[in-house]
């Protein structure tokens, strides 16, 4: 890396500021995201950034490319659609925990049973964020949300299992390791088959305030203090970020 | 020209071929599972079996993006889950081909006998306010010629057009002519060709998204005149007058068939693009004291065509998938008597 990744240059400049709240951790992914995909040198005419809906829905626009914005959970099938129809194209996904494991849950199952060639990035921030802050299928147990006053009663979906069930490349990472999430992305847009990335990442507005947090700054340290990352394993624990391939 | 023994939904198969197939998604349903099977064998369209029909409609949403002339069949069930999707193809304005072979509902209901209960729902099953265009023909030759159509207009038109058919006509078997219809190109430039941003939020043409509501006037306008714009090359409808009667009977799909054979005691009039509905059904009705719509559902084209002659129209449903000659005859008598 002995280049200086600009990233800017992959997005519609006169779109920013973001419509984000202050502190959260969309826009650190959009980095992320334009980062690798620098360094692997895409080019406008060879990728397509595919997003489902919730505020990570939003993120599809910023990029400077053909970009399409689907309707709740439908994301997957249509980069499947896309990237069947056109086979050159680098097909990408950005979307929310809510998306892609609730309402679009079996296309996640499938996606990687069929093992398209496309690459996901979950931005996996355990709450329904745009609609208001309700429990969504990665919040922890006992965790309180609008929809759980008094604690999630329910464990959370575990990815790892499903994506690697289907032998699918899987990374998990956060956005305080950002230099690892760049890496978990920048290894799975090379990798030839379904590959998945789960970023844990911070809703301050919608969550954090909610389970005790000041800001998106001690979410944050939360999540240097909670995860460790293991490069040498075929199966992450609870608190461990790596690659699983 | 090559004449050939086809079913209807195996026409669907070999028209779409022709006209310019290169992307099928669909999931197995009855009565609609034979142009899939018939598309599985074709060498130049990729064929996909997804897992369910959401994502089958959203799989050709991309692929059509993508470049590729795309299309989905399914039945009543099937349809319902595309609803969404169908919404977002008129908001991103996608060219798209769908087939729904209509069978009993609602819900599961008889899944082997014909119905025509989805044809509100091929014009206000999606939230919102758009107008597709819907062809429904009866016969096989017009299945054929119609699947034509229907890729004309999706391209011309940048929408999701809809085929309506039914068990009876896309099991019924019939002869028909291998005609080389004339094929419209492409206008939408594929995936990868520059910045676009495709969503189904109310956009303005550089903005992602916006709140003003004059740009979402403007749009719901461009999209009504477009799809009038469009469909007028398709004024498709047949007319059978009948100077010694007073009463016109209005069928479509199947049931016009059936029609067909009450032409001595009536004058007959059959929609095929049936929506936006074709206007010359307002100069032929005026000839007509009665108009009476006979379908098999419990009148909702009848009460669409009331709307736009703003006269009263008999309905007479034909429920259950059964098509009796001798009750449909009897009923028919009594509406007759009872003016």
């Amino acid at each position: 890396m002995t280049k200086e990744l600009t990233y800017l240059n992959y997005l519609k400049q006169e779109l920013l500021p973001t419509q984000w709240c202050p502190g959260c951790g969309n826009g650190i992914i959009l980095k992320i995201a334009c980062m690798a995909m620098e360094k692997l040198d895409f080019q406008q005419k060879d990728t397509v950034m595919v997003s489902g809906i919730g505020c990570s829905g939003r993120s599809a626009g910023f990029f400077d490319l053909d970009s399409v914005h689907t309707v709740h959970g439908r994301a997957l099938p249509v980069a499947e659609g896309i990237k069947l129809a056109n086979e050159k194209l680098n097909v990408m996904v950005i979307s929310g925990d809510g998306d892609l494991f609730g309402i679009g849950g079996n296309h996640l199952l499938h996606a990687s049973r069929r093992n398209t060639d496309i690459t996901v990035i979950c931005i996996s921030n355990a709450i329904y964020g745009m609609t208001g802050g309700q429990c969504s299928p990665t919040t922890e147990l006992t965790s309180k949300t609008l929809t759980t006053p008094r604690g999630n009663v329910d464990s959370p979906i575990n990815v790892q299992a499903l994506v690697t069930a289907h032998n699918c490349f899987y990374a998990r990472s956060t956005t305080f390791h950002f230099n690892h999430a760049l890496k978990c992305v920048f290894e799975a847009l090379q990798y030839k088959g379904f590959s998945f990335v789960e970023i844990k990442s911070q809703c301050i507005t919608n969550d954090g305030r909610r389970r005790g947090f000041k800001n998106s700054y001690e979410m944050l340290m939360s999540y240097r203090e909670n995860y460790k990352i293991n490069n040498d394993t075929n199966k992450l624990e609870h608190n461990e970020i790596g690659i699983i391939r | 020209m090559t004449k050939r023994l086809l079913q209807g939904n195996q026409a669907v198969a070999l028209a779409a071929v022709k006209a310019g197939l290169d992307f099928y998604a669909g999931y197995p349903i009855t009565p609609a599972s034979e142009i899939l099977h018939e598309l599985v064998n074709k060498k130049t369209v990729k064929v996909l079996q997804m897992e369910d029909e959401i994502a089958s409609i959203n799989a050709i949403i991309g692929s059509s993006l993508a470049g590729a002339k795309s299309m989905t069949a399914t039945s009543g069930p099937g349809f319902s889950l595309m609803q969404e999707s169908i919404g977002l193809a008129h908001m991103m304005e996608i060219p798209l081909v769908i087939v729904n072979v209509q069978r009993v509902g609602p819900s599961t209901g008889m899944p082997t006998f014909p119905a025509q209960g989805d044809i509100l729902q091929c014009k206000y099953g999606s939230h919102g306010d758009y107008f597709p265009i819907v062809f429904y023909p009866n016969s096989v030759a017009e299945l054929y010629e119609f699947t034509f159509n229907a890729f004309n207009a999706s391209e011309e038109s940048l929408s999701p057009v809809i085929l309506l058919s039914d068990s009876y006509v896309g099991h019924l078997y019939e002869t028909i002519e291998e005609t080389d219809y004339p094929i419209s190109k492409r206008t939408l430039a594929p995936l990868g060709t520059s910045n676009r941003h495709f969503t189904g939020l109310t956009h303005a043409d550089s903005k992602p998204a916006t709140s003003d509501p004059e740009v979402h006037k403007k749009f719901i306008k461009h999209l009504e005149a477009k799809q009038k714009k469009v469909s007028k090359k398709y004024n498709n409808y047949e007319y059978i007058e009948n100077k010694d009667s007073d009463t016109l009977l209005i069928a479509y799909g199947a049931m016009s068939r059936v029609a067909y054979d009450f032409k001595e005691d009536f004058a007959i009039y059959r929609p095929v693009r049936i929506f936006p509905i074709v206007e010359k059904i307002k100069a032929i009705a005026k000839k007509y004291k009665e108009i009476v719509v006979m379908e098999m559902n419990t009148g909702q084209y009848a009460n669409e065509v009331e709307r736009l002659l703003h006269r009263e129209v008999k309905l007479l449903p034909i429920l259950g998938g059964k098509i009796d000659l001798k009750e449909i005859a009897s009923k028919l008598r009594r509406i007759k008597k009872k003016k």
